[in-house]
């Protein structure tokens, strides 16, 4: 499975992106249950990350600060693992 | 309504407000219930600054501010434990202390600068989460609130070390109450100029610094000393804050020739930020002295004046400048030095 994360927006305006291929079972049912929440379409608070989860070519929109526990997850272990 | 209700949402399409109103998740159908329903009253109101909300202050309360800093303690529920209220001591922790200080200073310059009683003009509380997640390199306002990151360890440090990043976020309130500059495009990078140019004067106030002394970066000291950069942003010299092997060059256009088109961060709004921001700079030096006092008074009036729409573009604040100078001013030294900043940027004021 490969896992992209996109992050845009923050107070710098600096982007960052990493992505894992990956077959850690963790990462792959933090996937698939981030793919069933569907993208959350507002544009976010001022300053607020925003961030595109592509997971096998789906992609994801979420924004700080309402992410569920299950994308802040996947999110930080992908920009951390990630290449 | 409510005054203090968080519009972060009104960008959004009410279709939109209305489907999500019905999310499974909780916390969005929530706040976008509460758009709506703010919406649908700011509608009426849009034409006037937002009023004030019922006097439930004292009177000795009036022109003091109220501050609250809450802890994180490194999760993400916002508040968070209160730790710090309006006229306690300091804590041992120095970012509540320095928190707190910045919501001091930044409550300071608005009351003595401009008479406005906080950022919403009627004694607002102003409330901070500070240590907010882990490694969080990111400071935030939420609608309601200031949050903010202890920095990755890597790239930021502490986002209360510059007091021009805590009135920064504030300023968003600020633009929130007043104008409500839609978070996209044009009209994004017009609020983030708002709070760049506000949260700049916020610490030049404090530092009683003239336009030449000051050193118009944004989040100066902010980042690692493994980073090639001095600050964030320049207003000075859009475009040259930091020059890094890892994070790039700062990408900000300072005249509309470079203006940046792009889909991510909403349009570009921390990027072409860069343009108007330069404007305020250029009329700031041009007329010498403290800039919270004609120049910030300039935009001030734009803000609170009730003639700009949420998308307003460059070209409509630039225009907004102008009357807002002369109908200050008259036709002197001020109006020139606007005009002349923005032909300077690159942005037609007729």
């Amino acid at each position: 499975m490969r896992i992209r994360v996109r992050r845009t927006g923050g107070f710098a305006g600096i982007e960052r992106s990493a992505e894992v291929d990956t077959a850690d079972p963790d990462l792959r049912s933090l996937a698939r249950e981030v793919l069933a929440g569907g993208s959350d379409e507002r544009r976010g608070v001022p300053d607020g990350f925003l961030y595109e989860i592509a997971i096998d070519g789906v992609t994801i929109r979420c924004c700080d600060p309402d992410l569920t526990a299950a994308q802040r997850t996947l999110i930080t272990r992908v920009l951390k693992e990630g290449a | 309504m409510n005054p203090h209700t968080p519009v972060f949402c009104s960008i959004v399409p009410p279709h939109l407000l209305e489907h999500l109103a019905r999310s499974s998740n909780p916390a969005v159908a929530a706040a976008a219930r509460r758009t709506l329903i703010a919406d649908a009253s700011a509608r009426t109101s849009r034409v006037l600054p937002l009023p004030g909300s019922a006097p439930t202050l004292a009177p000795a309360d009036v022109g003091r501010p109220h501050r609250t800093v809450y802890d994180c303690e490194r999760g993400t529920e916002l508040p968070g434990v209160r730790v710090r209220a309006e006229g306690e001591d300091a804590t041992g922790d120095s970012t509540v202390n320095r928190a707190y200080a910045g919501l001091g200073a930044t409550f300071d310059l608005f009351l003595k600068a401009f008479g406005r009683d906080s950022i919403d003009g009627a004694g607002l509380p102003l409330l901070a989460s500070v240590h907010y997640d882990e490694n969080y390199g990111n400071a935030f306002w939420n609608g309601e609130q200031m949050v903010f990151g202890d920095g990755d360890d890597e790239i930021f440090l502490d986002f209360t070390l510059p007091v021009d990043v805590i009135g920064h976020e504030l300023a968003h309130g600020f633009t929130q109450y007043t104008a409500n500059l839609e978070y996209f495009s044009q009209s994004g990078a017009l609020n983030e100029s708002v709070s760049d140019v506000f949260g700049s004067l916020v610490k030049q106030y404090a530092l009683g610094q003239g336009a030449d002394q000051a050193d118009w970066l944004i989040g100066e000291g902010l980042f690692h000393p493994n980073v090639q950069g001095t600050a964030l942003r320049s207003m000075k010299a859009p475009g040259t804050a930091y020059d890094d092997d890892v994070l790039g060059k700062d990408p900000q256009p300072g005249h509309m020739d470079d203006y940046v088109r792009t889909s991510r961060d909403n349009g570009g709004v921390h990027i072409n930020s860069g343009i108007p921001n330069h404007a305020f700079y250029l009329v700031a030096t041009e007329l010498g002295g403290k800039a919270w006092e004609r120049p910030g008074q300039i935009w001030y009036d734009v803000m609170t004046g009730g003639t700009l729409a949420p998308e307003t573009r460059f070209s409509e604040f630039a225009a907004a400048t102008v009357a807002a100078a002369k109908a200050r001013y008259g036709d002197g030294e001020e109006i020139q030095a606007v005009l002349k900043a923005w032909a300077a940027v690159g942005v037609p004021t007729d």
